[in-house]
């Protein structure tokens, strides 16, 4: 009974009282609220601010069409005598700063340098010739021959004849050229070492170039776009420096 | 009870100190290391050792940074590692797969911020692993199981110490040079032993991906490698798979490890009829500085009586 009239109280009291609602604020006056919905725009703009401004821990940069990877751009014969070259390079770099001038493929091949020594690997690898190009030169080892005379069909008689002096005169470049390789996937080779100056041995000066065709002809320029225009691509080398800043970034 | 705590207490402080002093050679503005005597050069691994033992001559000291019959493989640290590396100018690493162990004693050492790191590899151009590894190019750090690819390694590391310590420099960068002369002489002896032979029979597989560098420079083809990735044992499908690819490959040859036994090796051999030769991964036994010479010999050697058994052995005999 108690209960039942304690029931009938409450109706009473709503029926006597107008239909209203009554708001009961809590006691900290809604700052719960308004610090819970700022904890959490703080939270998720800091995370957005996190996402967009953390530095991208970026590998090395994409290549461009006239480049071509050593790690997988090559075939198998191009990736070994790639593998030789890069070596060899830095040696041809640091037999120049020693002697001033660059060294002859017998040279190379007395100091059974690969991938100019005639060796096993040589033949495996299809017996590629080489040749050195002095700057200014138009034969192997030979000083820069005087300037071929201009006839009535213009450039291009001009440059035909000559290329070899036209591709180094005036460039400061040596070159080793590789050519008429029989393996198959074969390429022609190209080491291009600019402008050295003595004692700079350290500095890695030399770029590597590939043409699809094995009897490439050497090509009449040896600047970049001259080199990419006449269908070489250069050779980027994936190196431990490459594969660090792959794994660890380079931030 | 309290004297042991005292003790340890000095310990820790004397590895701080230490710490702090290798910090005062940190490098100055022009990446030359200001030095109090002798450069201390650490390195990683066997043939990091026997490069800069030849480099440096008797001018720098050579502190291998964990203990010889370790297993780079799959090494953990241990405190007296963290302690060596405390000591060290600069440490000398592979740095593309093989001693990420390295980086954990170097971090744990306090030394992250203040060791200047050597990468070896730097310039060298690396290759993927051999075999089928599901289509997946997966870096080879064996760079150092080489002659060219080492020799571009002793070369990268004697510009780098050349820059940490300049007056030096063409002292080191000229033992480079004699160093790789030599390495280079190893490597055209190997060649002439087998000028003469057909060497269009030699297929071989290898038990550890660590010889990709060694045969490419050769003109010597891989065909199978046993282990599915580096440091790991095979699968029973994956052994029978790798099996079956030697069969159809008409490989002859199957190069197991000198130094890291693996029980597979004789079954293989059983399974397939190849001829078993192990080569050395250049990575255990004493610290020498002739270790990499050494060992090399014994596996242009051992390479030789390989190619020289496809030769005279053709299939079927």
């Amino acid at each position: 009974m108690g209960s039942g009239q304690g029931h009938a109280m409450s109706v009473n009291v709503d029926i006597g009282t107008s239909p209203r609602t009554q708001i009961i604020l809590p006691s900290s006056g809604r700052l719960e609220s308004i610090v819970f919905f700022l904890a959490t725009f703080l939270l998720v703009a800091t995370t957005a601010a996190y996402v967009l401004l953390k530095p991208k821990q970026e590998g090395p940069p994409p290549l461009l069409d006239w480049q071509v990877s050593s790690f997988d751009g090559l075939s198998s014969v191009d990736q070994a005598i790639h593998s030789a070259l890069l070596s060899a390079a830095d040696e041809i770099i640091w037999a120049n700063n020693d002697t001033g001038r660059w060294p002859s493929i017998a040279e190379l091949q007395d100091t059974l340098l690969p991938p100019f020594y005639e060796d096993n690997f040589w033949q495996v690898n299809g017996e590629v010739k080489w040749q050195v190009i002095m700057p200014g030169a138009n034969k192997t080892g030979e000083a820069a021959p005087p300037p071929p005379p201009k006839t009535n069909n213009g450039l291009a008689s001009f440059v035909a004849p000559n290329a070899v002096y036209q591709g180094t005169l005036g460039q400061g470049t040596a070159s080793y050229y590789g050519s008429g390789g029989t393996a198959p996937g074969q390429s022609a080779y190209l080491i291009v070492i600019g402008h050295a100056h003595s004692g700079v041995y350290w500095i890695n000066q030399a770029t590597l170039w590939i043409h699809k065709n094995p009897n490439a002809p050497f090509p009449d320029i040896l600047k970049p776009e001259g080199l990419v225009a006449r269908g070489w691509r250069q050779i980027i080398p994936y190196n431990g420096a490459s594969e660090v800043e792959r794994v660890k970034g380079n931030g | 009870m309290v004297k042991q705590m005292i003790k340890q207490f000095c310990v820790v402080l004397l590895l701080a100190l230490m710490g702090l002093s290798s910090t005062w050679a940190a490098s100055n503005s022009t990446g030359a290391l200001t030095l109090k005597g002798k450069m201390k050069v650490g390195v990683t691994l066997h043939p990091y050792y026997s490069f800069v033992s030849n480099i440096v001559g008797d001018r720098a000291e050579v502190i291998a940074l964990i203990d010889a019959e370790s297993n780079p493989h799959n090494y953990q640290p241990q405190p007296n590692d963290m302690k060596r590396a405390m000591t060290m100018d600069t440490l000398v690493v592979n740095g593309i797969g093989h001693d990420e162990w390295a980086f954990e004693i170097i971090k744990a050492a306090g030394r992250k911020d203040n060791l200047p790191l050597i990468y070896a590899n730097a310039s060298v151009a690396l290759i993927p692993i051999s075999g089928d590894q599901g289509n997946a190019k997966i870096v080879n750090p064996h760079t150092f199981v080489s002659t060219t690819a080492a020799i571009q390694q002793i070369f990268e590391i004697a510009r780098r110490l050349g820059e940490l310590d300049p007056v030096n420099a063409g002292y080191y960068r000229s033992n480079a040079s004699a160093y790789a002369a030599r390495i280079r002489r190893l490597r055209a002896d190997f060649m002439t032993r087998f000028a003469k032979l057909d060497l269009s029979a030699f297929r071989s597989a290898t038990m550890h991906a660590g010889y990709d560098y060694l045969m490419q420079e050769f003109g010597l083809k891989i065909s199978a490698v046993i282990e599915p990735r580096h440091g790991v044992t095979p699968t029973a499908r994956q052994l029978a798979n790798t099996i079956d690819a030697i069969k159809k490959a008409d490989v002859r040859v199957l190069f197991a490890e000198k130094y890291f036994a693996n029980g597979l090796s004789k079954p293989i051999e059983a399974a397939t009829g190849v001829k078993m030769y192990s080569l050395s991964h250049i990575s255990g036994g004493a610290y020498t500085a002739d270790k990499f010479e050494v060992e090399m010999k014994e596996n242009l050697d051992t390479l030789a009586e390989a190619i020289d058994y496809t030769a005279h052995h053709p299939k079927g005999n």
